[in-house]
């Protein structure tokens, strides 16, 4: 029999998560909630003895000190005065973390495995006392704060429905397919019957791939050869399949396309044949042949490159927009959970040294009229609270971030996720970067086990969003699950076991085998082997099924027990469900049925190229123009403003939830300064204890720069991730970069997307700018992603739907490692007397700039980025760490000069003094834009008064200025022409940096 | 003498690697020891005990999960497997630290404080008050009539804390029993060294008495929820390039991977179990 187990804390201690709930629906919702308490409920349905179930409520389930727990309802000790009770519970098949391992210590205590037919089921109980609230306001606490209808489900009952005995009553979502699995076949006898199964099974087949898919499954050789099996018309695991293989998000498409691009402007006309091949792959080719520390590039799930002579270091980065965008917690776990899956499948797999995340949300305060499928505020504190979770459960230091809010990413939200490996150049003697399955090796599913969930994820990221998009991709992440698979893998890999490994991810087993499998070539899988969370999955199911935490591994026969064992210590589940052959064939079987038998070169080969017009309106056609101001003499109030705007102010509240310290790694975090609570420039980590090389990183974003032209985006963050790497103290001839794009459909429809052309040259515009920056500053991209379909239709006023497009994104990250940890430097000036120099030229150079974005303009004038002249600059500074000249070495980016010097004061508790009529390169520039100019390529940076020549005799060729020096007064404080521009006090930047989140924190 | 020192790792902790690296240079032989090896497994028999080791370092993390209460499951599954090894280890004067995870896991099983020689849950680590996980550097101050043997020779030091479950309870009458018996290893202070009078964020979780680490009666059982091994190396430090500029303006230049003031407490954990301190 079923019984329901709640605990909640003794009445007398402070709830925490009470007060949350108290505070939110205030602040959320303006709804005044008086008290709240939340219990914990876990529902066991269990053939359980009552002395087993007290057993386990007593030893495991309840704190005698801070407690208390009972089979019958809590509700009357812990909140007697309640007014409604709102239960939450998670829908039947979502991943129920907390019920796994109840599970699990219930085994352990009683000393038996439980039955299979045993489950439990957790879920909360909220209780709140609010006189002036209804039914309908109840139900909004629970729709809009505590529940997405997504993944779970809620009850509200009112204090007069309340049964005393009965409670909440005893709800189990058990999942029930009473299904029996079965294959069928599809029959395509024409263009429009494939198309329209492809529209029925929501498989978002491109019309042009329509025909080449049926050639094939008609091409009379491959039908001889499938009769003579028992097969003829393709199945639906096999469309499945194709569907999944050719889905934008696996395949590409769009940065392998053909851009017919036109300049309306010039005239110019210009074919680009392939974007990734030219602006990525050749450049980055180029640069690896030409630089012995890029190991392994373009080909695996990360980039791979020398960290030190023993070891190499793994990146990459992606993003989980969609599934976000709709279960902000679920998709961002998922998010993070999964990046870390990518270098784990690296080479022979490697550890997590560190993980990376970045936010693109819509104003948080954002009170128009559109509904976005989740309010910024929530989506925000669902995305922050996934990472946190997905990060700290994995043990992996969460070394920096990013959060921009941006109006136009209420159609879709953007959370980029990135993660960075070690491993020794080489395991078991054998080159660690290297991997390759061969006939007759085991295949291994680790990990997790397969459920209906995260069934079409790639497919429906490969679409926008609106309001029919299938929710059953969503899903929650598991790093518990996933800690113990990493250290299990990383084991087995030092003990030489492993063959090759890959992750699943995008297009589950299907994606993961079918590309391993054209290795070997070839492979046999019997899908009937595969566990499954609950019995009554389609063999097409288990075949594409999206579930978490699972990594396909290969194994000799021979090793295949040692395999086993470390499992088994590992307490991972680990299951051969199939073999790799070397005929050329992916054959797929449930038990005895053949569901399957296509070539594995099936997906790669005849496909039509994907075309694309592009057609580019430079900014001055598009009428834009400098915005025409008047500014005062004395600029600290616009300082102050730019210090508090949503984009510049602090984000500490962030990163204080999330670990940044775990393995002992941590150089510069990702807050710097005597309060700790300036963002750093990079972060630098020291990824193996006993070795001596540290490992800088960074991120840029710069999308506003994208709105006057993309070429000059993309170039000003390249360099500013170069820049980055280099003010820490990173070699600046080893940095590698990680591009990243989010872009609009580029999908051109008179109607539906009439600009699709323009955001298609803002694309090739982009890649062109990355392809420039790249190598002039000598980058190779070690990794990169895309995500095409960053759009969203929001219902409005009066019925109307609008699109709502994000902007052209892309988020560069750069690496580097720190040769000589003596470089290593943060941003923060030191010591009073020590003089402050400002190095690269400033120039009119405010378009796109966040001064302009005060006022919602734009602007014309963006940033031109001079690449050889940063590739000087940055080689400059490089040597005055090396010399210990720089005492502080600080970065300007958004927000120019003037929001450089307000971080430096603020981290350095210290003040400045100067006078910015030297400043380089601004001859007849307003003190405006001496002080707010975003021109890229600049550094500020302290030294200590008696190396001041020593630091000069480096700059030849670098346009620089001394501009005074820091100051024990504690105020900021500059001049031009004679006039003060600025004289601030820290302590009203600091109320100025902090009004906004502060409190969050 | 060896002085061999046992990690606990896997099922989700997380901080074996760090912990064992600061226990190696402080002079220990130390081995990350996954729990299966110590309980075995339905297939595999135990290949680890307690009885070979000195020093045993439940280490940070998040055991199954944090999933129940943080340590909870960690101390269940060992009071179930390992109860007998344990009782033994310290029977024999084994030195046990506890560290964040490893603290909740030391108070679940009731190794910590252990007013009566008993093994009972009589301190709770709860939820933070701030409500939120909290990553951030503290300073603590080290009562000095304490018998812990691992902040010996430390007055006050700053360490990380990085945890959502930190928030020491207990009732009344234990902890008055705390504080006259010098349990009470470190509190979370000000920068001016004296205790935090449970103010946010010098007492980052609202710790009541602003307790950050307890030891037993014996001083060789200690938990506490600041981590020592996130400053077993001076560049650890959020101020260490100011310090590093300091020290270069006297014409000096400091090693960034000197040992930082956490690696005391693992230095002296060695000591202690070397029999140099007592």
């Amino acid at each position: 029999m079923a019984q329901r187990l709640e605990i909640g804390l003794r009445p007398d201690l402070h709830d925490p998560a009470g007060r949350g709930l108290k505070h939110k629906a205030r602040a959320y919702l303006g709804l005044g909630v008086e008290r709240a308490r939340v219990l914990r409920v876990l529902t066991l349905d269990t053939a359980l003895e009552a002395a087993d179930l007290e057993k386990v409520r007593t030893r495991i389930f309840t704190n005698p000190v801070t407690e208390i727990s009972s089979f019958s309802p809590l509700a009357g000790q812990v909140l007697p005065g309640f007014h409604f009770a709102l239960w939450v519970g998670l829908k039947p098949g979502v991943r129920d973390n907390e019920a796994a391992t109840a599970c699990e210590a219930m085994a352990d205590v009683l000393g038996r495995p439980l039955k299979p037919s045993d489950a439990a089921y957790y879920s909360r109980l909220y209780l709140i006392e609010a006189p002036r609230l209804g039914r309908q306001q109840a139900e909004l606490i629970c729709s809009e704060l505590l529940a997405n209808p997504i993944i779970q489900t809620w009850r509200v009952i009112s204090r007069q429905e309340w049964d005393p005995q009965a409670g909440v009553g005893i709800i189990l979502p058990r999942v029930e397919l009473r299904h029996q699995p079965t294959v069928l076949t599809l029959a395509i006898p024409s263009d429009a019957e494939l198309l329209r199964l492809s529209a029925e099974r929501n498989l978002f087949l491109n019309p042009a791939d329509v025909p080449v898919i049926r050639a094939y499954f008609h091409d009379p050789a491959v039908l001889a050869q499938r009769q003579a099996l028992g097969l003829n018309e393709p199945t639906d695991v096999e469309l499945e399949y194709v569907s999944q293989g050719r889905s934008d998000h696996c395949n590409h498409n769009t940065f392998n396309g053909r851009f017919h691009y036109r300049d309306l402007a010039s005239g110019q006309q210009e074919v680009v044949d392939n974007l990734f091949k030219s602006c990525i792959k050749a450049p980055t080719e180029r640069l690896a042949a030409e630089r012995g520390w890029v190991v392994s590039v373009l080909w695996d799930n990360a980039g791979v490159a020398r960290l030190d002579q023993a070891h190499n270091y793994v990146i990459t980065a992606e993003t989980h927009n969609s599934p976000s965008n709709m279960e902000a917690y679920g998709g961002a776990i998922t998010g993070i959970v999964g990046v870390y899956r990518d270098p784990m499948g690296t080479g022979l797999g490697s550890k997590l040294v560190a993980g990376l995340w970045g936010f693109c949300v819509g104003p948080r305060d954002y009170a128009g009229e559109l509904k976005p499928a989740l309010h910024p505020r929530r989506l925000l504190d669902g995305i922050i609270e996934g990472v946190r979770d997905g990060g700290n459960k994995s043990g992996i230091p969460t070394a920096l971030g990013s959060l921009q809010f941006d109006e136009r990413y209420l159609g879709k939200c953007l959370v980029f996720v990135g993660a960075l490996g070690v491993m020794p150049r080489e395991v078991a003697g054998q080159p660690s970067h290297l991997k390759k399955t061969s006939p007759g090796e085991l295949i291994f599913m680790c990990g997790g086990r397969v459920g209906a969930d995260g069934i079409h994820g790639v497919t429906a990221s490969s679409a926008g969003y609106s309001e029919n998009t299938p929710a059953g991709h969503v899903q929650i992440g598991d790093p518990y699950t996933q800690k113990k698979m990493h250290d299990f893998l990383l084991e087995a890999r030092d003990q030489g076991l492993i063959r090759f490994i890959t992750d699943n991810g995008g297009g589950g087993l299907s994606s993961s085998i079918g590309e391993s499998a054209r290795l070997s070539p070839g492979a046999e899988v019997d899908l009937a082997k595969v566990p499954l969370k609950y019995p009554g999955l389609d063999p097409w199911q288990i075949w594409v099924s999206e579930s978490q935490e699972r990594m396909t591994v290969a194994v000799a026969p021979a090793d295949s027990q040692a395999f086993l064992a470390l499992a088994d210590k590992h307490a991972v589940e680990a299951t051969v469900i199939g073999r790799f052959t070397g005929d050329g064939k992916l054959k797929l079987t449930h038990g005895d049925d053949l569901c399957a038998y296509v070539d594995v070169e099936f997906l790669e080969k005849g496909f039509p190229q994907w075309q694309f017009q592009a057609l580019w309106s430079p900014p001055e056609l598009r009428g834009l123009s400098e915005p025409v101001v008047a500014p005062p003499a004395d600029l600290s109030g616009l300082l102050l403003d730019l210090v508090d705007s949503p984009n510049l102010c602090s984000r500490e509240w962030i990163s204080r939830q999330y670990d940044h310290e775990v393995q002992g790694t941590s150089l510069i975090k990702p807050f710097v300064g005597r309060g700790r609570d300036i963002p750093s420039e990079a972060a630098v980590l020291l990824p193996v204890l006993t070795g001596k090389a540290g490992l800088a990183m960074a991120q840029v974003l710069l999308t506003d720069y994208g709105d006057i032209d993309t070429y000059h985006m993309v170039t000003a963050s390249v360099e500013e991730g170069y820049r980055r790497v280099v003010a820490v103290g990173g070699d600046p001839a080893q940095v590698g970069g990680v591009d990243n794009f989010c872009w609009p459909s580029i999908i051109h429809d008179p109607t539906d997307n009439p600009d699709g052309p323009y955001k298609a040259a803002q694309l090739v515009r982009a890649c062109w700018g990355l392809r420039d920056a790249c190598l002039a500053l000598g980058i190779p991209l070690l990794s990169g992603k895309d995500s095409m379909y960053v759009d969203g239709r929001l219902k409005g006023r009066h019925g109307l739907v609008r699109r709502v497009s994000g902007p052209p994104t892309m988020m560069f990250s750069a690496t580097a490692p720190v040769p000589d940890l003596k470089r290593v430097q943060t941003l923060e000036p030191k010591l009073p007397g020590d003089l402050v120099y400002v190095l690269g030229a400033t120039k009119d150079e405010l378009g796109g700039s966040s001064l302009y974005g005060l006022w919602g303009q734009t602007g014309l004038k963006v940033p031109q980025t001079g690449l050889a002249q940063s590739l000087a600059t940055c080689a400059a500074v490089s040597q005055a760490l090396d010399r210990g000249l720089a005492a502080s070495v600080c970065v300007l980016s958004r927000g120019g000069l003037a929001y450089a010097l307000a971080r430096m004061s603020l981290a350095s508790d210290l003040g400045l003094s100067l006078d910015l009529d030297g400043l380089a390169g601004a001859e007849g520039l307003s003190p405006m834009q001496r002080l707010f100019s975003e021109s890229t390529g600049r550094f500020a940076l302290t030294v200590a008064p008696g190396r001041a020549a020593e630091l000069e005799a480096l700059l030849a060729g670098v346009p620089f200025a001394r501009l005074g020096q820091v100051t024990k007064e504690r105020r900021l404080k500059a001049q031009a022409g004679g006039v003060k521009v600025l004289d601030l006090s820290i302590p009203e930047m600091r109320r100025a940096f902090t009004r906004r989140f502060g409190k969050m924190v | 003498m060896t002085v061999r020192a046992l990690v606990l790792a896997g099922y989700g902790i997380n901080c074996d690697f760090e912990t064992a690296h600061a226990l190696g240079l402080a002079g220990a032989s130390a081995d990350r020891v996954h729990i299966s090896q110590l309980t075995g497994t339905a297939l595999a028999r135990p290949t680890a005990r307690l009885d070979d080791y000195q020093i045993l370092v439940f280490d940070g993390g998040f055991s199954w999960g944090d999933d129940h209460g943080a340590g909870v499951l960690l101390a269940t599954r060992l009071a179930n497997h390992l109860g007998d090894q344990l009782r033994e280890f310290l029977g024999r004067g084994g030195l046990v630290m506890g560290i964040c995870n490893g603290f909740q896991a030391l108070v679940n099983l009731g190794l910590l404080p252990m007013l009566d020689g008993a093994w009972q849950r009589d301190v709770a680590l709860a939820n933070n008050d701030c409500g939120n996980f909290q990553d951030r550097w503290v300073e603590l101050m080290v009562e000095q009539q304490s018998p812990c043997l691992f902040t010996r020779g430390l007055k006050r030091l700053a360490l990380p804390v990085r945890h959502g479950e930190g928030k020491l309870v207990a009732q009344p009458a234990v902890l008055e029993r705390l504080e006259a018996m010098g349990l009470v290893a470190l509190r979370y202070a000000g920068k001016n060294g004296r205790p935090a009078g449970g103010r946010f964020p010098d007492n980052p979780n609202g710790s009541q008495n602003d307790i950050a680490g307890i030891c037993d009666a014996s001083g060789r059982v200690f938990g506490l929820m600041p981590h020592p091994e996130g400053y077993y190396r001076a560049s650890q430090h959020p101020d260490w390039t100011l310090t590093r500029e300091q020290a270069r303006r006297r014409g000096q230049e400091p090693d960034a991977l000197a040992p930082g003031l956490g690696q005391v407490i693992f230095q002296n954990a060695v000591a202690a179990a070397r029999g140099e301190i007592s």
